[in-house]
């Protein structure tokens, strides 16, 4: 008489077929929606785009987020600021991007843009450092100047922070209390 | 391979497709919530987002008028701390300090002018414009002065120091009446007026704790509540580890305090019995040859009474123990003794407290460092207006009388904080019209029929200059530090849009256009002629710097007017015994309620910091509790946690009991501050006043209402409360940690 695993596992196959398709499925189900559904680039109350303000215009990154270089948020530009230029700026006056942000100004509202770069409420991050330290502004956020929508590019975790802060030899880099306090 | 079966397949499909369902919601649900990034329509100006701003201004949770720097960001105010720069805190601040935030953000403030619909009392109210509200009070008051009868409206604040009071003072003169009064619990009458008669000088003067090396403190806490608790504690920090010589405390009350439990010794002497302590030590100090002014044959004659024997039989503190502490006190280089609390508040509060002046003068304690220092007057608006138990009681009678037609309300709350066998609150249905001018709905502002809702003092214009002053003249002034967070108004600019609605001579006398207006103003009038050598090259230099800097002072002005001046009462020196609320049979306790640290007087009650906050003592936290001796509860059979009913004269209410060693048998405490029935979401129905229980009694000399002499008898009522607390048990469960034979269940 022969034993044969096989056989006796042959009653088993066809659940385990069926879960191995499923834990694919899974995986497959993340990749769909970490592909097609991202919140990497979430769509803006305003088709805003960086390369036309950046590279097209050439406007220099602090021109709108002014705080970079002394607070730790960035800051993103009142609606005043906006206003300031598209007054002036007669031959965009039309588009419907920027008759949408007229309403705004008119309706005295703010803007309210989607965040996309963000690390969690237990992380003392702050632009002011990074900027003062000569660490441009592409090297966290990408290449901003070619994107028509905003994305992020970066995984801002904290592995990809402590990296950085090795390669870089930046003094208490690697301390907790550098970040956590 | 085997033929894979149409069944199979849909089986197939049918696993991947939930398995990529489920990939795809699990992809979704660890992905963060969406965030906004706002930013203000138009960019702010006096702020980058991120970076925190400091403001310098003045707290005015109880009357200490300490310096604060308030962080904000985003124009939100973050956290309060002390100012460095303030000589009174000096960069400390106390918990009710830091719990400010909680009445500027508190949920339950009064966010819009409102006017009752329902019956008085009913907490009915609609919400109303300032426009009309303000054209209703103003068009009453404007009435009144027409038909010549603005003598019957009454002005009734709390203690309101600075210029904000000379505001008042004004507009209510202006109208034409005299009837402004100021109830303040925590008031230091019987204090100021013991002083008038020892000194002749009623500010309060500059008690140098920091610099003495035996401090006697009868009955007052002043590492708690006590006058100015911060600059206190600051002072004593120095006394114990600042100087080479460490100095001595000694605490004399009934039940251990805060300041009890921080002393070298605690010496539990029979409530009221204070004075004739001082006294007692005071005579010793005569007898031995300590005191050697001119008038001491005087003095000793005066002094007769107060033998050894006597003190002891009076204080229950054994006679050698006095004459321990006369030694002590009239050895030290710099000694000083202070009066506080219980032992101010009895029906012989003042003459205990002259007793305690005289104590300091015999053993050369006036104008000398490490003990009395006397203070130049307060630079500007001292508290004048100070309503005690007989004023009150009085303006009761005028308002059942009918004498008062409009009562205007700022800050003060007597339905809570006095008894209502005062009669206030049946007084307040007399008055026809009641006007309120409060922060929050507290049991006096619900009974009004309009409500101004005010800015709290994070949001306003005004200064402060503290009392007990600092040895040389200081003066903050108060800024908001933060936009207002309702549709709210300081109390300065409804007094002064009242003026400008009113009319007649009013907007004359009274032109500015808003608080800070005035206050400016005022301090011009103290940049031209208090400090005309300022640095300042004009006033808005000095203005500026004194709004920075959060205090003016004067540095060189020191001493005050006569650095010792002659006590004028030993012919009427005389501690007269306290006498208690209650027939000794029938109400065998001695009820001492004391300030809590955290409520103070019930007003701290709101603040969810302060409510959570375990008491010092007992590590209690939010509700109340009747704090008796175990030897006595053993006696009554009672237990801790048993619900007990507390009854006097006046009234009864019922509390858990917590039992309490360091309280001597024979008294029973319990902390002020709980058992409102009003005042937002955190204070209401909790606990119990004890306020209610105090009998109407007021000391012979000032008519401050004694609300340390009142006698209570207790009830076990055989239900169990649970006492919220920290401290687990106290026992020492058989260690005898403590002493070999404790083993009290």
């Amino acid at each position: 008489m022969s034993i044969s695993v096989s056989e006796a596992l042959r009653p088993a196959r066809k659940p385990a077929l069926i879960g191995v398709v499923a834990v694919v499925g899974i995986f497959v189900g993340v990749w769909i929606n970490d592909t097609y559904f991202s919140d990497r680039t979430p769509v803006q109350p305003i088709e805003f785009s960086h390369r036309v303000h950046a590279s097209d215009n050439e406007i220099p990154c602090q021109y709108c987020h002014i705080y970079a270089s002394r607070s730790p948020s960035a800051g993103v530009p009142s609606v005043a600021k906006c206003m300031g230029c598209h007054t002036a700026v007669a031959d965009a006056r039309e588009r419907p991007e920027v008759l949408k942000l007229a309403g705004y100004w008119d309706r005295q509202e703010p803007i309210p843009w989607v965040k996309v770069h963000d690390v969690p409420d237990f992380v003392h991050f702050t632009h002011k450092r990074h900027v003062l330290a000569g660490v441009q502004c592409q090297e966290c956020h990408g290449p901003v100047q070619d994107m028509d929508r905003i994305t992020r590019i970066a995984p801002m975790t904290m592995p990809w922070c402590v990296d950085c802060h090795t390669e870089r030899e930046v003094e208490n880099g690697r301390d907790c209390w550098t970040c956590h306090k | 391979m085997s033929k894979i079966s149409r069944r199979d397949l849909l089986q197939y499909i049918g696993a991947g497709g939930v398995g990529t369902g489920a990939g795809y919601l699990f992809a979704e649900a660890i992905k963060r919530p969406v965030e906004f990034l706002i930013p203000p329509v138009v960019p702010p100006e006096d702020y980058s987002p991120g970076v925190a701003t400091w403001y310098n201004t003045v707290c005015n949770q109880c009357s200490a008028g300490c310096g604060i720097s308030v962080r904000t960001r985003e124009g939100r105010a973050k956290k309060i701390e002390g100012n460095p720069a303030h000589p009174v805190n000096q960069g400390r601040l106390c918990a009710r300090g830091q719990a400010g935030l909680n009445a500027l953000y508190n949920p339950d403030r009064i966010r819009a002018p409102l006017k009752r619909v329902g019956e008085r009392g009913d907490g009915a109210f609609e919400t109303i414009s300032w426009d009309e509200a303000l054209t209703q009070v103003a068009g009453r008051l404007g009435r009144l002065k027409i038909e010549d009868r603005a003598d019957r409206v009454q002005l009734l604040t709390g203690g309101i120091r600075g210029h904000l009071g000379e505001l008042f003072e004004q507009f209510i003169t202006l109208l034409g009446s005299d009837r402004y009064a100021q109830y303040d619990f925590t008031y230091p009458a019987n204090l100021r007026l013991a002083n008038r008669l020892s000194f002749g000088i009623e500010h309060l003067p500059y008690y140098d704790i920091a610099n003495c090396d035996f401090l006697l403190s009868f009955g007052a806490d002043y590492l708690g509540t006590w006058l100015s608790p911060v600059h206190f504690s600051l002072g004593y920090g120095q006394l114990r580890q600042g100087r080479e010589q460490r100095g001595r405390c000694i605490q004399i009350e009934p039940r251990m305090s805060l300041s009890g439990a921080n002393a070298d010794e605690w010496i539990a002497a029979v409530p009221g019995s204070e004075g004739v302590l001082a006294l007692g030590i005071a005579r010793i100090l005569v007898a031995d040859g300590t005191y050697t002014g001119s008038d001491r044959d005087a003095w000793q004659r005066a002094l007769e009474p107060y033998s050894g024997d006597r003190v002891a039989a009076a204080t229950g503190v054994a006679l050698e123990r006095v004459q321990q502490l006369a030694a002590e006190f009239g050895s030290s280089k710099a000694s000083l003794a202070i009066g506080g609390g219980a032992a101010a508040a009895g029906t012989n509060a003042v003459a205990s407290l002259v007793a305690v002046n005289a104590l300091n003068h015999l053993a050369g304690n006036l104008g000398q460092p490490g003990g009395i220092i006397f203070n130049s007057a307060p630079v500007f608006g001292s508290a004048t207006r100070h309503a005690g138990l007989t004023q009150m009681t009085e303006l009761a009678a005028s308002m059942q009388d009918g004498a008062i037609e409009v009562l205007l309300l700022h800050d003060t709350n007597p339905i809570y904080a006095m008894p209502d066998a005062a009669g206030f609150a049946d007084a307040m249905a007399a008055v026809p019209t009641i006007v309120a001018m409060s922060s929050f709905m507290d049991e006096t502002t619900a009974m009004a029929d309009l409500i101004l809702p005010t800015d709290t003092y994070l949001e306003a214009w005004g200064d402060d200059a503290p009392e007990p002053g600092v040895g040389l003249p200081v003066a903050s002034i108060s800024q908001p530090v933060v936009a207002r967070v309702y549709d709210t108004r300081s109390v300065g600019d409804i007094v002064l849009s009242l003026a400008r609605r009113i009319g007649f001579e009013l907007p004359v006398a009274l032109p500015w256009a808003n608080t800070k207006e005035f206050i400016k103003d005022a301090w011009k009038k103290l940049y031209t002629e208090l400090d005309p050598q300022a640095d300042a090259a004009d006033f808005e230099e000095f203005w500026l710097a004194a709004l920075q800097a959060g205090v003016w002072g004067r540095v060189e002005a020191t001493g005050g007017p006569g650095d010792a001046p002659a006590p004028s009462t030993i012919p009427d020196i005389d501690a007269a015994a306290a006498t208690f609320a209650g027939d000794t049979a029938e109400f065998p306790f001695i009820l001492h309620p004391y300030l809590s640290a955290t409520l103070f007087d019930g007003r701290g009650a709101n603040l969810p910091w302060l409510q959570e906050l375990p008491d010092q003592m007992t590590s209690v936290v939010y509700g109340s509790w009747i704090e008796l001796n175990p030897a006595t509860a053993g006696e009554l059979g009672i237990r801790d946690g048993d619900l007990i009913e507390v009854e006097s004269p006046a009234g009864s209410i019922r509390a858990p009991a917590y039992l309490f060693p360091a309280i001597e048998p024979g008294v029973v405490a319990m902390p002020f501050g709980q058992g409102h029935t009003a005042y937002g979401r955190y204070a209401q129905n909790r606990g119990v006043n004890p306020v209610q229980l105090v009998a109407l009694q007021s000391d012979q000399q000032s008519g401050e209402l004694a609300w340390a002499g009142t006698r209570v008898k207790l009830r076990n009522t055989g239900e169990r409360a649970r006492v919220v607390r920290n401290d687990g048990i106290s026992r020492t469960l058989g260690r005898q940690i403590l002493h070999p034979e404790e083993n009290h269940a």
